[in-house]
């Protein structure tokens, strides 16, 4: 890699799925034969600029630091992990909620009303910012994966987690007791590149969100 | 949990010489326009901040010097009953880091421009812009841009609206993000959300050269802030026909860091590629009241410990040493 290669962090998994399709035949289309394969850094439609595939979780890091000068990355993961970036723009898709679900027929009144109230989840900053706003108080059980299971198994009393059509918590008899916050794909840029490279990055950002953003 | 080891950065030969360079060039730089030195004691045994790096020396509570304009302005308010009007400090602040990368022991060189009460302050801000102007050029910098912003066009509209605390706290930090989406969701309810929206929009767009400054005309506040308009508009005429060839200058209307501080005209030098600006100043009239002084003033500082660690790792930026 040589310092004029630009790289964009694009998110594996859920977000990565809906986005991969959106850039076929845009300058940034991500070539199909590197993307088969298991390697990470993939090359782009145009010369200069690859794509790193990253865990969400982890590419806030890689762009805050300027190791990738762009990156796309859910609101949800934004507001936990708080990093020094720049978030230029809302792109709408991914969308989803994140919600305090509990087994159906769990009311979220008879949550309030226990004594010591259990919640699994994988976004403590969020759940915490919730149970402030509700005057409530509660012992939250850190997960990084498969949260549906902790209510069922006895770990918790509920969980707050991303909901999207939700089919998942369906298939575990779980419900929608409340919305904490609601998220979707936001556009990140690294400070430092954006602002001392503004002819270089504002061209990309601006094809990344006509890209995105009009498939709506 | 992030995991923080501090970062002490000791400077083997050509980087420690280099920065006894530097040092010294800018002094030099700074002498030439009547800026005299100042040296801050490293030990400060006056109110503490939370970042500063503390210990107990016997049973008094002392700090390491962390800023050099505060320094300066204690010691200014203390022993002068009328400021000198040019001040430059070179030398190590302390403080905690913020981010794991950051060093906990950083070289500055900078300058302070302090005048009484009611004297003109456009030239004194030009009078620095010029000055930092020439910094790429004296270190070596291949091309670097200046951007001119003004931490006013940010403050006034907030103040106007009544907006104080977290809500303008949220406000600001949406705008720090560039992201006009999150001072929508921030504003959501408020009375004046559409007209601080639209603010937001109009600050945020493209940057670009003096043109940028018709995005104001599109703002709910265009006529709030006609004052500060006109005096950046100013500012880019005085500065545009001496600009030097290898550096770009770009107003930036969202530069909302250290809204806290500043009062007026911000500048900030960033060099293509780099991280980290490079140097950073502007107007800032609360200080010296607040320490019983009619004093207002703007400086600069420049991060020598950050362009010598771009020196380390993208050299290509630089010129070779003469």
């Amino acid at each position: 890699m040589t310092p004029q290669t630009l790289l964009i962090a694009f998110p594996k998994g859920r977000l990565g799925d809906e986005l991969v399709p959106k850039l076929a035949g845009t300058p940034l289309a991500l070539d199909a034969a590197a993307l088969k394969s298991r390697v990470l850094r993939i090359p782009t439609a145009t010369p200069g600029v690859a794509a790193l595939l990253l865990k969400g979780a982890d590419l806030p890091r890689y762009v805050a630091a300027g190791v990738a000068s762009l990156g796309i990355v859910g609101s949800d993961t934004l507001d936990e992990m708080d990093m020094d970036l720049l978030e230029l723009a809302d792109l709408g898709f991914g969308a989803c909620r994140l919600s305090l679900c509990a087994q159906a027929g769990v009311t979220l009144d008879q949550l309030r009303a226990k004594p010591h109230l259990r919640l699994a989840t994988k976004f403590p900053k969020a759940t915490e910012a919730w149970l402030a706003r509700e005057d409530l108080t509660a012992e939250l059980v850190p997960l990084s994966s498969s949260a549906e299971l902790a209510p069922l198994l006895g770990l918790a009393d509920a969980i707050v987690d991303l909901v999207q059509t939700g089919g998942t918590l369906k298939a575990h008899g779980l419900v929608e007791t409340a919305v904490l916050g609601r998220s979707s794909a936001r556009l990140v840029a690294a400070r430092g590149a954006y602002l001392s490279e503004p002819g270089r990055l504002q061209p990309l950002a601006a094809a990344l969100v006509a890209a995105l953003k009009g498939g709506d | 949990m992030a995991v923080r080891t501090p970062h002490f950065p000791d400077l083997f030969f050509s980087a420690a010489a280099r920065l006894r360079r530097w040092e010294g060039i800018l002094m030099e730089h700074f002498a030439a326009h009547g800026y005299r030195e100042m040296h801050p004691s490293l030990v400060l045994r006056e109110a503490v901040p939370e970042g500063a790096l503390r210990f107990f020396d016997g049973e008094d509570l002392v700090a390491l010097r962390w800023d050099f304009t505060m320094a300066l302005a204690g010691l200014l308010a203390r022993t002068f009953p009328a400021p000198p009007d040019r001040v430059a400090y070179a030398g190590a602040v302390f403080r905690r880091p913020v981010q794991p990368w950051e060093a906990v022991e950083r070289f500055e060189v900078g300058c302070e421009r302090i005048q009484p009460e009611g004297e003109p302050a456009p030239e004194a801000d030009v009078e620095l812009a010029r000055m930092l102007m020439a910094v790429p050029g004296l270190l070596g910098l291949k091309s670097a841009i200046l951007h001119l912003g003004n931490a006013a066009l940010v403050r006034r509209p907030l103040e106007a609206e009544g907006l104080f605390g977290e809500l303008a706290d949220s406000v600001v930090a949406a705008l720090s993000r560039r992201a006009p989406h999150r001072v929508r969701e921030a504003l959501d309810g408020h009375p004046a959300a559409t007209r601080l929206s639209a603010h937001a929009e109009a600050l945020l767009s493209v940057m670009d050269g003096p043109g940028t400054l018709d995005a104001l005309a599109t703002s709910p506040y265009a006529t709030l802030l006609e004052e500060e308009r006109a005096h950046m508009d100013r500012a880019l005429r005085s500065l545009l026909p001496i600009l030097p060839p290898n550096l770009e200058l770009r107003v930036d209307l969202a530069d909302v860091a250290g809204l806290g501080f500043y009062t007026g005209p911000t500048l900030r030098l960033w060099a293509p590629g780099a991280q980290q600006e490079l140097a950073a100043g502007g107007r800032y009239d609360r200080l010296f009241p607040g320490l019983g002084r009619p004093w207002q003033a703007a400086g600069f500082c420049v991060r020598l410990s950050r362009l010598l660690d771009l020196a380390g790792t993208r050299p290509d930026l630089f010129e070779e040493p003469r």
